[in-house]
């Protein structure tokens, strides 16, 4: 098999295709800046979707639990490592994703006798000038950076919708309440393209997918990059009250 | 991923992590017979005690090694997370070094086991460090004598936490001070407890100010590796507390006011 390039290739192409169907049912992440930095949500049927990876540093993931979390834990072992034999300031997701896990990522998917990650990560960090960043991790190794925010799905059609209309918004000016309402709000019209919800309205309008029926089935997770704040540690997730907050404005 | 990523390791023990990545607390020293000839960089005087909102704490900030002073803004009060503080003497370069792991340590539990570390956790991870220096402290080039202080939010509760040098804990009630000029201000902080106007935990946060401000003056004047506060140059003692909102530390600005309040006769 090794030594025949089109049967290597054939297999690459196999592994893309399955590790896209593995994804298929992963839920919408989304992050986008906001007025005092940057937020990320989602909603799931069970929490462990949004977590702190460093000071500065957040992350979404979708895909395998268990794959998810190996790569949580090596971004935490890379970033503390760095922060401790230099300095805090020296851990930036650029550096973590170009020499650490990318690469890595990447030997992994071509070493067609490995099992692959079955992973989308999406990731963003407020840098010291208070500017967030963010950049889109996927499977085999391959990352990008999103200039105004961007999203996660395992429908690609559902992140590509949500991209766009993040693309259109002005979330950098917004306030948390309004960046957050807007963000739950492309959440759902992500999920009804890929659903193909607008065929549906006529026929079927039970089956729907609406913000009220994900609010009542599943939990959200939201966490902000917060620039307005003394700790050293600038992520903190949304509280209960901040959610049903949330819930009266959008439902 | 490598061999080793592939199996998920969650401990939440970054010094665990940090051995592991090759690093060792402190380099060996066969046959160096160190502590004998160097003259090391030390300090000190620290304290902590209970008062009505919480825990102060404060420390002198001279670093002196044998007859010289090396350094006269030493911070000797730092932050370990939001709730901790450690007030250090003894070797710094130790301290520090202790001081950064037991920061890390924290923040990486925190992160990876996605709860914050027990404190009854964070106690024990300053005695481990502590009793993996054992041999350091022995040789005479590494040993750290520090005050721990940690507010419980599931006790809701300041805790002090004294240690010895190879990494006992004893948990202080009352009130703590370590470091060369500490024997000057142990008496004066008991006398002040059982006879002062009222007990160190009913005293007010400006009371409290006042009182560890002018301990650190008279540790000073009896010992010459604690350092005098010297308002024209801006230098003053650390002065901070731990209360259930987190530590907080008196800015300078604030400190001078203090200072110059707390120097004046009643």
């Amino acid at each position: 098999m090794f030594e025949e390039p089109f049967r290597w290739m054939e297999a690459i192409s196999t592994r893309h295709s399955y590790v896209r169907e593995k994804l298929q049912s992963g839920q919408p992440v989304i992050a986008v800046p906001y007025q005092n930095g940057a937020l990320i949500l989602s909603f799931s049927p069970q929490p462990g979707k949004i977590f702190e990876v460093y000071d500065r540093i957040a992350m979404g993931g979708l895909g395998h639990p268990a794959d998810v979390e190996k790569l949580r834990m090596t971004l935490l072992d890379m970033a503390h490592l760095e922060g401790f034999n230099r300095s805090s300031q020296d851990v930036n997701l650029a550096r973590l994703l170009q020499f650490g896990i990318a690469p890595s990522l990447k030997q992994n998917f071509e070493e067609v006798m490995r099992a692959p990650y079955l992973i989308k990560l999406l990731l963003l960090e407020l840098d010291r000038d208070g500017q967030p960043n963010f950049f889109r991790l996927n499977y085999d190794g391959y990352w990008e950076t999103l200039k105004n925010g961007g999203a996660i799905a395992g429908d690609e059609k559902a992140m590509e919708w949500i991209d766009k209309k993040i693309e259109e918004t002005p979330f950098a000016t917004f306030p948390l309440e309004k960046a957050l309402a807007q963000a739950c709000k492309f959440w759902q019209e992500g999920k009804q393209q890929a659903a193909g919800d607008e065929e549906k309205k006529d026929d079927d309008p039970e089956a729907i997918i609406t913000l009220k029926k994900v609010f009542e089935k599943w939990s959200l997770e939201v966490a902000v990059l917060c620039a307005e704040t003394q700790r050293k540690s600038i992520y903190r997730t949304i509280d209960s009250r901040e959610i049903e907050k949330l819930k009266a404005a959008v439902l | 991923m490598n061999s080793s990523q592939d199996q998920i390791q969650s401990s939440g023990d970054f010094f665990d992590l940090l051995q592991r990545s090759g690093y060792r607390l402190h380099s060996p020293l066969e046959n160096a017979n160190a502590g004998e000839k160097l003259v090391l960089t030390q300090a000190t005087t620290v304290l902590a005690f209970h008062y009505k909102d919480g825990v102060l704490m404060a420390g002198d900030r001279r670093a002196t090694a044998g007859n010289s002073i090396m350094y006269e803004r030493c911070e000797k009060v730092i932050p370990i997370d939001d709730y901790s503080l450690m007030a250090i003497a003894g070797v710094p370069a130790t301290a520090f070094e202790m001081a950064r792991i037991l920061s890390h340590n924290f923040e990486y539990f925190r992160r990876s086991q996605m709860q914050p570390m027990s404190t009854e956790g964070k106690i024990r991870a300053l005695s481990r460090l502590l009793k993996d220096n054992v041999g350091m402290a022995l040789q005479g080039v590494g040993a750290v004598s520090p005050i721990f202080t940690t507010y419980d939010l599931r006790g809701q509760k300041t805790l002090i936490y004294f240690y010895d040098i190879l990494g006992a804990e004893f948990q202080i009630h009352t009130h703590s001070a370590t470091g060369s000029g500490s024997p000057m201000i142990r008496g004066i902080l008991e006398h002040e407890n059982l006879w002062g106007k009222k007990p160190l935990a009913k005293r007010n946060e400006a009371e409290a100010i006042k009182l560890a401000v002018r301990l650190l003056q008279t540790a000073a004047l009896f010992d010459s590796a604690t350092g005098q506060a010297r308002p024209e140059d801006k230098l003053f003692p650390v002065i901070a507390k731990v209360t259930k909102d987190g530590y907080h530390f008196f800015p300078e600005d604030e400190m001078a006011e203090l200072f110059k309040k707390s120097m004046s006769r009643e």
